[in-house]
């Protein structure tokens, strides 16, 4: 008690420093985490809310931890008791601090790793990683409030760090790719994505070094995540909405069946004409697109061509191959309008000369009948990303048979592809955009072109 | 094709032709037949047998139906059918489908009466102005097949059975069509003491007046008048053919000295030289008078050549006028046409790609397979659109 009476002040001073810097700090906390706490609630960005989180609790201590060092300060403590209790302090301090810091990396790595869809080993991974990195930067720290030597401990890193880097010489592109691809979040799980070399399907799932994607016929293609950072890739987003029914592609071949019927002049074609299977008439309005599709978008029919070639008339050869045939939507109506502009034609001819035009020796036309041999193929496609990427890939005949045969010869009135956007996707307004591409001005690859822009601009 | 050769699963489909080495019919045979094999396709192949007499008779059939020559006596009408007989009993023909390639073998129908099964008559000869008393011995026989097939539409004829056309091809892979190496080229111009300096017009036939050399060099003469170029006029004699002689013989008097025209005769079988011919030049031309199908100039469209080709036989299906080629009608036409091709080497170049692309397109073999293929298919179908599952 006679100690206490007389050095009361050496107890004294240090608890009034602490209790009234306790209370200071606390106010201030107080104040700033209202404020923080008001700032949050404004802003849309969950980072801020997982840094007031992290810090709020720690921060009481670190209230503690500065109103002990003044109390220590101020204090009657021979210096090397000073010395060792501020060491322990700031010992506490970066102990706390550290485990803050590692809540606020490993919750914005959860949120961000979240928003952007990364696997749960990844996040766990990028955790480890932050926590491994923190704990380094602890111990370095601790050592120099202690007064420990830590170039040996520096040194020993460093190798760690070479060895592991070299190790890691093939995987670390990959990882820091990852990242990359995460930090971006242009890549999502269940986005469509195609690379520049070809491989294509929907991202099922992104780990550390590779991104693995499920193409179109099941299988699993895992691509490191290096070559997705240093190519160009195709988003074409989320899984699409799925087709009703989906849409089967047939193959289609033909054969040419000779008639055995000619015309030398203008009249025996129109005779011929009226009674000619629809088989013939196809053959006659659609060989030259089939024949000469790499060439020209010209939609000359044979008839046009014959009068002009081997009768020299040009004029009705034009008329003839000015007829739109994209204007019908059955043979019987092309037909009566090939008759009726020949014969228009013929009556406007001087009666004694009708039909008299006549085809030299070897030129006469000859009536040839179209067979077609329709086969299923195994492209099927469920939605429209399947069936742009099947589109693609497509054989000619095919193309031209869901678009070109389908609607005229068959009769159904509108192409294939229309009909399905339509009646098992919903697309109408999609399919309207194909029903009005008239197929009769392009070739088949400018019309598969076409046809690809329009659906991959209704995809994105 | 696979997806059709399936629908073959099963079905043996015998070819029969008169010779298994010589001519174009055995080259098809030796090059289709593997092929439809490789595809899963059980394809045979078996040749008749005769004596040489019959093969005079023969050979004056094929002749008569491209119009030229005489009726034939009643000997040899008796040989024929006598020769006939005696392979139906020695082929035995089997099968599911009895492919008969020209006239030769065509009495082997009879025995249809006695297995059935389907029969195609496939006759590769211009058939569309023949000596009409030699179409009318044949023609009992060609009805009794389910189908014919001809290589152009101007060789069919009303029949009563279905006819379907089927053009020939070219396989890009033959010595007469593959890609050659310069020094190749070279050394043959070389060989034949042809120069290189100068703008080359190249005509690849045999000496026959139906291939029109003399207008050629007529053609040739013209353009010659305003654009230095020269001539190479490059084909064989017929051992069959007593009239070539007189044709060379005629062009080379037409010819004269003119260091720019060259007359190569080729040995049969020179296919590298052909090949080498048609690569060096710069226009290719085909001025038939008239023509089968004229497959030198799908030979020299694959090669990327601009043609100039009279517009006979089957030579329209390959050359569409101003897209593929040029089509001509006459010397003067043809030496117009010749000298906008020389003046014009953009254009050219342009008619040489579209024509090798009409090529690859339409006259290859594979082209040639996938459609006998269909047309196997289609003899079990008579509907115009045949849906297979």
């Amino acid at each position: 008690m006679h100690w206490l009476a007389e050095n009361w002040t050496d107890i004294a001073f240090p608890l009034v420093a602490l209790l009234a810097c306790l209370i200071v700090t606390l106010w201030l906390r107080r104040r700033a985490y209202k404020a923080l706490f008001r700032w949050a609630e404004r802003t849309e960005w969950k980072g801020d809310d997982i840094l007031v989180t992290a810090t709020k609790g720690p921060s009481i201590l670190w209230c503690i931890i500065i109103s002990a060092l003044l109390a220590v300060e101020v204090s009657a403590l021979s210096a090397v008791w000073k010395t060792r209790a501020g060491n322990g302090l700031w010992t506490l301090f970066i102990i706390s601090l550290a485990l803050s810091v590692i809540n606020l990396a490993t919750g914005l790595i959860d949120y961000y790793g979240d928003k952007y869809k990364a696997s749960q080993r990844n996040i766990v991974i990028y955790n480890n990683l932050v926590r491994v990195v923190i704990f380094i930067f602890v111990v370095l720290g601790l050592l120099d409030v202690w007064g420990a030597p830590t170039g040996a401990l520096l040194i020993l890193i460093g190798v760690a760090v070479l060895i592991l880097a070299l190790s890691l010489r093939e995987a670390l592109p990959n990882l820091f790719a990852g990242l990359q691809l995460n930090a971006r979040g242009r890549i999502k799980i269940g986005d469509y994505i195609k690379l520049e070399t070809g491989e294509e399907g929907y991202v099922k799932e992104m780990d550390w070094a590779n991104t693995h994607i499920e193409a179109l016929g099941g299988g699993i293609i895992s691509i490191p995540n290096r070559k997705i950072v240093q190519t160009i890739v195709i988003n074409y987003g989320r899984q699409l909405k799925k087709a009703r029914e989906p849409f089967h592609f047939f193959g289609r071949a033909h054969l040419k069946e000779l008639t055995g019927l000619k015309a030398g002049n203008l009249v025996e074609l129109v005779n011929i004409l009226k009674t000619a299977p629809d088989s013939v008439i196809y053959y006659h309005t659609h060989n030259f697109i089939e024949e000469h599709h790499y060439l020209t978008p010209e939609p000359a029919n044979d008839f046009s061509v014959w009068v002009s070639d081997a009768l020299g008339d040009d004029i009705l050869g034009e008329r003839l191959a000015a007829l739109d045939t994209f204007e019908f939507t059955s043979l019987a109506a092309l037909r009566d309008r090939l008759v009726s502009i020949i014969e228009e034609d013929l009556s406007q001819e001087t009666p004694h000369l009708t039909g008299r035009r006549a085809a030299p020796e070897g030129r006469e036309f000859r009536f040839i009948k179209s067979i077609s041999i329709i086969v299923p193929t195994h492209y099927v496609a469920h939605d429209l990303l399947e069936f742009v990427e099947i589109l693609r890939i497509l054989s000619l005949s095919s193309l031209y048979f869901h678009i070109f045969e389908s609607r005229l010869r068959l009769g159904k009135g509108q192409n294939d592809f229309s009909a399905w956007l339509d009646s098992s996707l919903d697309e109408k307004e999609l399919a309207q955009e194909v029903a009005r591409l008239d197929p009769y001005n392009y070739t088949l690859e400018g019309l598969r072109s076409s046809l690809i822009q329009l659906i991959e601009k209704r995809i994105k | 094709m696979r997806l059709l050769a399936d629908k073959l699963a099963g079905k043996v489909i015998q070819n029969v032709n008169s010779t298994y080495a010589g001519g174009g019919v055995a080259e098809i045979l030796s090059r289709m037949v593997p092929l439809l094999n490789q595809l899963g396709v059980d394809a045979r192949w078996s040749a008749i047998k005769g004596n040489e007499e019959f093969f005079q008779v023969t050979k004056k059939i094929h002749n008569a139906l491209h119009g030229r020559g005489e009726p034939l006596s009643p000997q040899e009408i008796a040989l024929f059918k006598e020769t006939g007989q005696k392979n139906i009993e020695e082929i035995n023909p089997s099968g599911d489908i009895l492919f008969i390639h020209d006239p030769q073998p065509i009495a082997l129908v009879e025995k249809k009466k006695e297995i059935g099964k389907k029969w195609v008559w496939r006759c590769h000869v211009d058939v569309s102005q023949p000596i009409e008393p030699v179409w009318g011995f044949l023609e009992p026989w060609v009805d009794q097949y389910d189908a014919a097939v001809f290589s152009a539409p101007a060789f069919s004829r009303p029949l009563p059975i279905r006819q379907f056309l089927i053009s020939p091809s070219i396989d890009p892979l033959s010595d007469k069509n593959k890609d050659l190496p310069r020094e190749t080229i070279d050394a043959v111009l070389s060989k034949y003491g042809v120069r290189n300096d100068k703008p080359m017009i190249v005509q690849v036939s045999r000496f026959d007046y139906l291939k029109d050399p003399v207008g050629v060099i007529k053609a040739f003469k013209l353009v010659k008048r305003s654009i230095d170029c020269s001539l190479v006029l490059a084909g064989g004699t017929a051992t069959d053919d007593p009239e070539s002689n007189t044709v060379l013989a005629e062009v080379k008097e037409k010819a004269g000295s003119d260091p720019d025209i060259h007359i190569l005769l080729i040995p049969p079988g020179s296919d590298l030289e052909i090949n080498a011919l048609q690569r060096a030049a710069t226009v290719v031309l085909q001025k038939s008078l008239k023509e089968g199908f004229g497959l030198t100039v799908s030979e020299a469209l694959w090669k990327a050549k601009p043609v100039v080709a009279s517009a006979v036989g089957g030579i329209p299906l390959q050359v569409k006028n101003k897209f593929t080629g040029l089509l001509s009608h006459g010397i003067e036409g043809t030496a117009f046409a010749i000298r906008q091709i020389l003046t014009n080497p953009e254009y050219a170049k342009w008619l040489g790609e579209n024509g090798k692309e009409h090529v690859r397109h339409n006259f290859l073999i594979t082209r040639h397979l996938k459609e006998y293929l269909l047309l196997f298919i289609s003899l079990d179908h008579s509907e115009d659109v045949i849906y297979l599952s």
